[in-house]
């Protein structure tokens, strides 16, 4: 483990209902690095950002943030430690406005972040994240899928994490709508937060991430330049049916 | 004519009263239900044990005010009596809180039949609790009933209506606006509605649900002994006076949607103001006509009027 790593994940077996689903997941992030993690749908990527967060059980394996081991605190504590997560469903609190849904972190991790100017740090999410500025009082299932799947990623921007894990944020999306997200999800990256992203059509990721894993089968099967993995034939073979997913 | 009116009116007047009442006891249970996903069988008896702690704080703080005399007496006298309710409900707080830490904690991720069959037996060892304190004889206290009954309200508009039944639904319709505002509009009841929405997710933000839950059982014993002191004055605290209103409180929350607030306060008027009329139009169909309307409301719409709770409180 690198003076900069962010997080380093060392043979990760969680599980899903009794069943391990992950094989000894080994995968790193540095500070203020995108990190993408592709792999078919099922091949164990929610499973591995699950385990991260405390949100499934780990059977084995060593999570550590910044030197700390995750597996040992409890799972409400480890957005308190600066990990940022949207999941792949979104997980939006419906019924409450887009604002709302952006604060609810803060109040309930913002002191243990080190947030003092609530409006300040909203006010920042909604500078990335532009076209929900008007949208602010807006009841979130009221949203298009691309602004839904965008207030579930300034949800956990909000917390101003260290590390911002997202799953699938570009899954289902129309194209124009994935080309104006990857631009979000790389100014976040440019501001200094580690981006992890998830994502099963490895061409999405390439050109927003600095590294690469590929996981199949709750293993990782490779790693290394975005570019490089995206053609090679392998790899491709082995994603393919990714874009039924 | 006018006198049908006026027993009209009454008998609504009646209904409501009973209706907030119902609220009281059905809102906390509705949003235990609707966060912990637990029907709490022993929310009746905390229902009592309001009623019965209810007695003895009034004795103490009325002992201390005085009956009222003159305007300001009454008013002073009333404020006594809000007081007495609202120290009783704060001692139904430390109950709710072991209930929920020591009991039920550990049996969330287990059948829901664990969670029937524990806060069956917590209703039976309460049931016990009250007989050992307060002994199997009722208790009364008719000092609060007559002496806000002697201050004259519903006298100006022409009205003769109880005065403690006014002073119920003003503390009812205060009562419905404290719980939405806290739900709608504070930091607290948003993380509660969130947690209620998708405790996961709760979970990935930061939300401690140990606390969460432990808050919102400790909120619905607080709301159940806050009712049990509201009812207590124009009747008497009795071994077995936690049961109908639990019964009642269930067809509440099954017409206004399990786990919902709105619901719950929707459910309580109906079936307030419907059992009240039926007194008077065809008493033996008191018992039946509130179960009658939760059968009619299951076959439309099986989900309630209001759905679940915590998108809208």
């Amino acid at each position: 483990m690198s003076a900069d790593t962010l997080l380093s994940v060392r043979g990760l077996n969680a599980a899903v209902e009794g069943f391990r689903v992950t094989e000894d997941v080994d995968l790193d992030v540095n500070a203020g690095e995108a990190v993408g993690l592709v792999g078919r749908n099922g091949a164990g990527k929610t499973t591995t950002f699950r385990g991260i967060m405390g949100l499934t059980p780990v059977w084995s394996g060593s999570v550590r943030f910044r030197g700390e081991e995750l597996t040992d605190i409890r799972s409400e504590l480890v957005p308190k430690r600066g990990i940022g997560y949207q999941p792949e469903d979104r997980k939006l609190f419906t019924g409450m406005t887009v604002d709302e849904n952006f604060r609810l972190p803060i109040w309930t991790s913002g002191s243990a972040r080190g947030i003092d100017d609530e409006d300040g740090v909203i006010e920042q999410v909604y500078d990335v994240l532009t076209e929900l500025d008007d949208r602010r009082d807006a009841k979130v299932q009221n949203l298009s899928g691309g602004q839904a799947k965008m207030v579930a990623i300034g949800r956990a921007l909000a917390l101003q994490p260290d590390l911002l894990i997202l799953d699938e944020p570009l899954e289902g999306l129309a194209p124009v709508v994935v080309e104006n997200l990857k631009r979000h999800i790389e100014a976040i990256n440019d501001r200094g937060i580690a981006v992890l992203i998830a994502e099963s059509n490895v061409t999405h990721v390439p050109d927003v991430v600095d590294r690469l894993y590929v996981i199949e089968r709750g293993d990782v099967v490779a790693s290394g330049d975005p570019d490089d993995l995206a053609s090679d034939e392998e790899i491709q073979k082995l994603m393919q049916g990714s874009g039924t997913e | 004519m006018a006198g049908t009116l006026e027993t009209a009116l009454v008998q609504t007047l009646n209904g409501v009263q009973f209706g907030f009442i119902l609220f009281m006891i059905a809102s906390g249970l509705t949003v235990i239900l609707g966060i912990l996903d637990v029907l709490n069988l022993a929310h009746g008896e905390l229902f009592s044990i309001g009623a019965y702690a209810g007695i003895g704080v009034f004795g103490f703080v009325i002992g201390v005010v005085g009956p009222p005399s003159g305007v300001l007496g009454g008013v002073v006298f009333v404020l006594a009596v809000l007081v007495s309710v609202l120290l009783t409900a704060a001692l139904l707080l430390p109950v709710g809180t072991v209930f929920e830490a020591l009991f039920l904690r550990a049996i969330y991720d287990r059948d829901q039949v664990y969670q029937l069959v524990l806060t069956f037996a917590l209703l039976l060892i309460l049931l016990d609790v009250k007989k050992f304190v307060w002994g199997n004889t009722s208790l009364r206290t008719d000092a609060v009933y007559s002496a806000i009954n002697s201050i004259p309200t519903s006298e100006l508009v022409g009205l003769n209506y109880p005065t403690y039944n006014v002073f119920v639904i003003l503390v009812g319709i205060a009562v419905v606006a404290g719980l939405f505002w806290f739900f709608d509009r504070t930091k607290t009841g948003r993380i509660v509605r969130a947690t209620a929405i998708d405790r996961e997710m709760a979970t990935a933000i930061g939300v401690s649900t140990d606390r969460v839950f432990t808050l919102v059982f400790a909120l619905g014993a607080f709301l159940a002994g806050f009712a049990g002191a509201m009812a207590v004055p124009p009747t008497a605290a009795t071994l077995g006076m936690g049961t109908n209103p639990l019964v009642l409180s269930f067809v509440v929350i099954v017409i206004g949607g399990l786990g919902s607030l709105r619901g719950a306060f929707v459910g309580a008027l109906l079936v307030g103001v419907i059992r009240s009329w039926m007194i008077t139009l065809y008493p033996p169909g008191e018992i039946a006509a509130p179960f009658a309307i939760m059968a009619l409301i299951l076959l439309v719409k099986p989900e309630g009027l209001f759905g679940t709770w915590g998108e809208t409180a």
